[in-house]
């Protein structure tokens, strides 16, 4: 785990998000920033707005206020197709596979804004990494187990080469032994150069893999740190880590 | 009183609504037209007089003139929910202005008709209209304002009064809308324009006075006071004959109203409390209209039987009520979209066999024509009646007898919308799944809304095939069904007077636009799609209600367009 | 009584392979946005006067004798004015209703649908009243046996049949088409893939629209009559076998229009009421569709917002 100091222009960075459903306001006040190169990830219990910062950042919602900035670019303002172009991808909450299509379509859709010739190519290192996809590759995405539904989700996520990628509990419903599959993985996706934003309610297993972390709660980012000192954080431990 | 909006602009002096206020006046009194009409009545005639005699006042421009004093008083006072007022006269002053000057260019033959020619101006139009559009522009925001409510607790003699006097307004609002233009098509070729500028006028007068906050505040106080405005509004309605509306003309089309409004009231209390998308809903009417009329003993009916009216009327809607509950059980396997055109289809098959004289219950193409008229207590219906020294026309005994299956109706639907059935047809109106998860027994209650339904419609069926005289499947095709589910949106769904108010556009606007006949449907379609657009949910909207219409709050300001798709 | 069955059965073919045409409209338009656009029939019934415009207006005398120009260049425009149609409808009416409640765009496609027919009823000149459509194709009809089909007849298969296989190659196998499934199954998730939902709903309206308008041009070649009704009542009846077929399946929407096709024809003479109450057969099944099998016979879930 590198020291982290934040300097330097952030990948990403998110100032004073306010994002409402109606009257409710799931975010109220959000703000962090996201290093070029790091594991960030978000913590905090259900509810606490996790998942709605990250759909907002992917375009999928807009906020009330606040801005969003990719390499120093306002992307709040822009749809979701043209954010994943710019290079934000995000692998949402649940999978959300395409069940009905095969895995290889799945990846290919993950590839749909690209017109290089690196595609078939990519396919083939996603299948390096999952090898259970590539056996498979001409099934139903729907057929497969959960923690191959999440390698599937991860890869087609990759599909596009993101600069940023955005994990929405990917360790949701997995056993032990997956779960450590599972970010075995996103370190291997760092080494290879992608910053990673993480949302994880195992904020245990989050904040070891974390160069960075913040908590977030009712609606608001609150405490903030490196992965291992928010780990040794007795607010951290109390509320999040079900120590007492 | 209310709590002044801090949001809008409490400024006393708004420059631009004074503006707009003076312009309004000014296009009053200005001329409208260059050159005088040849066809002679339409000054002497209509309302609308522009040629002339610029400061004599009557109809539009008189309309104008009001409108124009009120804008310009409202403008220097802090009247709550001044915003509102000032935009609503706006849109009324726009409107008022369009329809006079579309008129005037289309029937004086070019633009030459209201700007200059021969040396004499008349500018009157431009003036109307900037005037309207200053007042709309400068007042665009005024949803923002919170619309004032009034707190008097009046004594029990002072409320009646108030409901008394309002209701009688209403009344005489209601004839002269009904009588403004007089005659349409051949009898009077100006009735058309005549008639919208009055409605636009109208529409003024009350979007003026709902920004005051009155009619809401009038609104509950009929509603605390419940018993009493039911009685009052029924007096007012059988006082109809009594005002300029009273001749047969009239009679005749506030019952043809009268029937669609009742339809139209049962079938918002399958879309509009129910939820459930009917689009084949005329077809119960049909169905009572030609059980009624097999009953009726007319001659060319299969059955051939005379059975009284009232009994037959009860036969018609029970039947139409099996019918209801037969096109209603797929509703407990069927939802959504695929309902809808479970109805439609249910509508298509009734109307395929009508066409097709099924049974020789229908008549076919020949219809079943010389339905005998409805007789009561020794009165036949057709007849003039003279009830002490009073004359009324003929046709007003349907009149009677429709306005007392209107009220039926509202009766019913008010009870059943306040009543426990009532809120499980709205629980599954808002979430079906919930609606289970709380208990109600969904598909019984689904059932009974078309019950209901169908029920009323089979009623209205019964007293329309009299009315008319001849029952033929031409009156329940899909477009009738389509413009009895516009009528209910157009009105606001879930609420009584929407679709009253709703039923007697529709129906009104094709009697008085008769010259424009031929484009009815084109408009009537046009008027769909832009009410979707712009108003989903109705001109009077139920305010209890999470509409079904109007897209939920999600915020998304920024871009507006970006969302699901 | 063999003889008038098996000419009912070719006739049925036929008006199948019509109806798939419009079908494959419904059926790709409810799988995007669960809409059902209603005023799909409609654009079928412009595409008909579209093709009939082109005859009289657009080709010169001596083309119109040769009908293998004719023909095609007759479908070109009708299918210019559909698709031109179908996008000014999504566009103006369907748009700015994507995320309005479902009664919404549904109210709006009747509309839409009312205005369309009005529209051709009032503007197109004479067409208060059916018009004759050219006989421009061969008129050597088809003798099999006891079967007669007109050449036009054996065209509207073919092409039908052609075109659906297209479609499918193209669903199946483009990246378009992938995107359109994309957006079907999952419309959040496809635009987290950077797909724009815009122009995915474009490209299904006007494909649709393509479709519906050879199909109106055909029509009118096999009928020989147009008039502003048509687009109504064929609608009904492909919408009905998208239903049967299974709304979403492009290999549904075709057979259930041939089960259609021949229900209708069959029940001309099989059924009580003959040809006045075919109509009312095929509401009757799609009634039954509806409650007992929602899904059709190749649809995989029901899909219906609630």
């Amino acid at each position: 785990m590198s020291d982290t100091v934040q300097t330097g222009k952030p990948l990403l960075e998110v100032r004073d998000l306010c994002v409402a459903y109606g009257a409710i306001e799931a975010v109220r006040s959000v703000s962090f920033t996201v290093q070029a190169g790091q594991i960030v990830s978000l913590i905090g219990s259900n509810g606490a707005g996790k998942t709605t910062t990250l759909r907002t950042i992917s375009g999928l919602l807009r906020p009330r206020s606040g801005q969003i900035l990719f390499e120093g670019r306002p992307i709040h303002t822009q749809p979701a197709h043209a954010i994943l172009g710019m290079g934000v991808a995000h692998c949402p909450e649940g999978r959300r596979l395409f069940p009905k299509m095969t895995v290889e379509e799945n990846l290919l859709l993950g590839a749909y804004t690209r017109k290089d010739e690196g595609i078939a190519e990519d396919v083939e290192r996603v299948y390096d990494l999952f090898p259970v996809l590539g056996e498979r590759r001409g099934n139903k995405a729907g057929l497969f187990s959960g923690g191959e539904q999440q390698m599937l989700a991860i890869g087609r996520a990759m599909m596009s080469r993101p600069r940023l990628l955005m994990l929405d509990e990917p360790s949701m419903g997995l056993s032990p032994i997956m779960t450590q599959r599972i970010f075995d993985t996103i370190r291997d996706l760092q080494r290879l150069g992608t910053t990673v934003l993480l949302v994880e309610q195992n904020a245990l297993a989050a904040l070891a893999q974390s160069d960075y972390a913040h908590v977030v709660d009712l609606g608001r980012t609150t405490i903030e740190g490196t992965g291992h000192d928010l780990l040794a954080d007795q607010r951290v431990r109390d509320a999040y880590l079900g120590e007492n | 009183m209310s709590e002044v909006s801090t949001a809008g602009r409490t400024g006393l002096f708004r420059p631009l609504s004074t503006a707009g206020a003076v312009a309004t006046v000014l296009g009053a009194l200005l001329p409208w037209a260059t050159f005088v009409f040849n066809e002679g009545p339409y000054p002497a005639k209509a309302t609308l007089q522009f040629f002339d005699a610029p400061f004599a006042l009557s109809g539009f421009r008189l309309h104008l003139m009001l409108f124009g004093l009120a804008a310009l008083v409202v403008g220097f006072t802090r009247l709550p929910g001044r915003g509102r007022v000032l935009r609503a006269l706006g849109w009324g002053v726009l409107a008022v202005s369009a329809v006079n000057t579309v008129f005037l260019i289309s029937n004086g033959g070019g633009f030459g008709a209201v700007s200059a020619s021969d040396g004499a101006f008349a500018f009157g139009c431009y003036v109307g209209l900037a005037g309207g559009a200053l007042l709309v522009a400068d007042n665009w925001h005024a949803s923002a304002e919170p619309l004032p409510r009034w707190k008097f607790s009046l004594p029990l003699w002072a409320a009646w009064l108030v409901l008394l006097v309002s209701f009688g307004a209403v009344l005489l609002l209601v004839a002269a809308t009904l009588t403004a233009g007089g005659l349409g098509g051949a009898a009077d070729p100006y009735a058309g324009p005549v008639f919208l500028s009055f409605l636009g006028a109208a529409g003024g007068l009350l979007g003026g006075l709902h920004g005051t906050g009155l009619l809401s505040w009038i609104g509950e106080l009929s509603e605390k006071h419940r018993l009493f405005s039911v009685l009052v509004l029924l007096l007012c309605a059988l006082g109809l004959p009594l005002t300029s509306a009273g001749n047969e003309y009239w009679m005749t089309v506030a019952a043809n109203i009268g029937v669609y409004a009742a339809t139209a009231i049962g079938l918002n209390i399958v879309v509009g409390l129910a939820g459930l998308l009917d689009l084949g809903y005329v077809a119960f009417m049909g169905i009572g209209a030609f059980v009624a009329a097999n009953l009726s003993g007319a001659a060319a009916s299969a059955l051939g039987i005379h059975v009284p009216f009232l009994l037959a009327a009860v036969i018609a809607a029970v039947i139409a009520g099996i019918f209801g509950v037969i096109v209603g059980s797929p509703t407990l396997r069927v939802r959504g979209d695929y309902l809808a055109i479970v109805t439609l289809a249910f509508g298509e098959i009734f109307r395929r066999a009508a066409q097709n004289n099924i049974g020789g219950l229908t008549g076919g193409a020949n219809a079943i024509p010389n339905i005998p008229q409805v007789e009561l207590f020794g009165l036949e219906f057709n007849n003039p009646v003279t009830i002490g020294g009073l004359q009324l026309p003929g046709g007003v005994l349907y009149y009677f007898l429709i306005v007392l299956l209107v009220a039926l109706t509202m009766v019913a639907f008010g009870n059943l919308k306040n009543s426990r059935i009532g809120r499980a047809w709205i629980a599954i109106r808002e979430d079906e799944d919930v609606a289970r998860a709380m208990g109600i027994r969904t598909g019984k209650a689904k059932i009974l809304a078309f019950l209901t339904g169908a029920t009323l419609a089979g009623l209205a069926g019964a007293v329309f095939a009299h009315k008319t005289a001849t029952v033929s499947y031409e009156s329940f095709q899909f477009l009738e069904s389509v413009t009895l589910l516009a009528a209910v949106i157009l009105g606001g769904m879930g609420t009584i007077p929407g679709a009253v108010l709703g039923a007697a556009l529709l129906f009104v606007l094709p009697e008085k636009l008769r010259e424009f006949s031929d484009y009815r449907l084109l408009l009537f379609g046009l008027a769909l799609v832009l009410i979707m657009r712009f108003r989903p949910q109705g001109l009077v909207p139920d305010r209890h209600r999470r509409a079904e219409l109007v897209a939920e709050d999600v915020e998304l300001p920024a871009a507006p367009k970006e969302a699901t798709a | 009584m063999f003889a008038t069955l098996m000419q009912q059965i070719a006739n049925g073919i036929v008006f199948g392979a019509l109806i798939a045409l419009v079908a494959l409209g419904y059926t790709m338009v409810y799988g995007i946005v669960q809409l059902i656009n209603f005023a799909h029939g409609e654009v079928f019934m412009v595409g008909a006067f579209g093709g009939l415009a082109t005859y009289t207006w657009v080709l010169p005398a001596d083309v119109k004798q040769i009908w293998y120009v004719a023909l095609p260049l007759m479908v070109l425009g009708g299918v210019v004015v559909s698709v031109l149609i179908s996008l000014a409808m999504e566009r103006i009416a369907y748009r700015p209703l994507r995320n309005a409640p479902r009664l919404a765009p549904l109210i709006t496609a009747l509309g839409v649908s009312v205005f369309l027919q009005e529209a051709v009823r009032l503007f197109y000149p004479n067409a208060t009243s059916a018009q004759p459509f050219p006989a421009t194709f061969i008129t050597t009809p088809l003798v099999i046996g006891p079967v007669t089909v007109p050449a036009s007849g054996i065209l509207l298969v073919a092409v039908s049949i052609v075109l659906a296989i297209l479609l499918q190659a193209y669903v199946n196998r483009s990246r378009m088409g992938r995107a359109m499934r994309a957006t079907a199954q999952d419309p959040d998730t496809a635009r987290l893939m950077g797909i724009n939902p815009d122009r995915v709903i474009v490209v299904t309206f006007a494909i649709g629209a393509v479709l519906a308008g050879v199909g109106g041009v055909l029509y009118g070649v096999y009928i020989n009559n147009i008039d502003n009704q048509i687009g109504f009542q064929n609608g009904v009846f492909a919408f009905t076998a998208a239903v049967l077929g299974g709304i979403g399946s492009i290999r549904g929407a075709v057979i259930g229009s041939f089960v259609i096709g021949l229900v209708k024809n069959l029940a001309d003479v099989l059924l009580p009421g003959g040809t006045a109450y075919d109509y009312v057969w095929i509401f009757v099944l799609l009634i039954v569709v509806l409650v007992f099998a929602p899904q059709g016979l190749f649809g995989e879930a029901e899909r219906v917002r609630a």
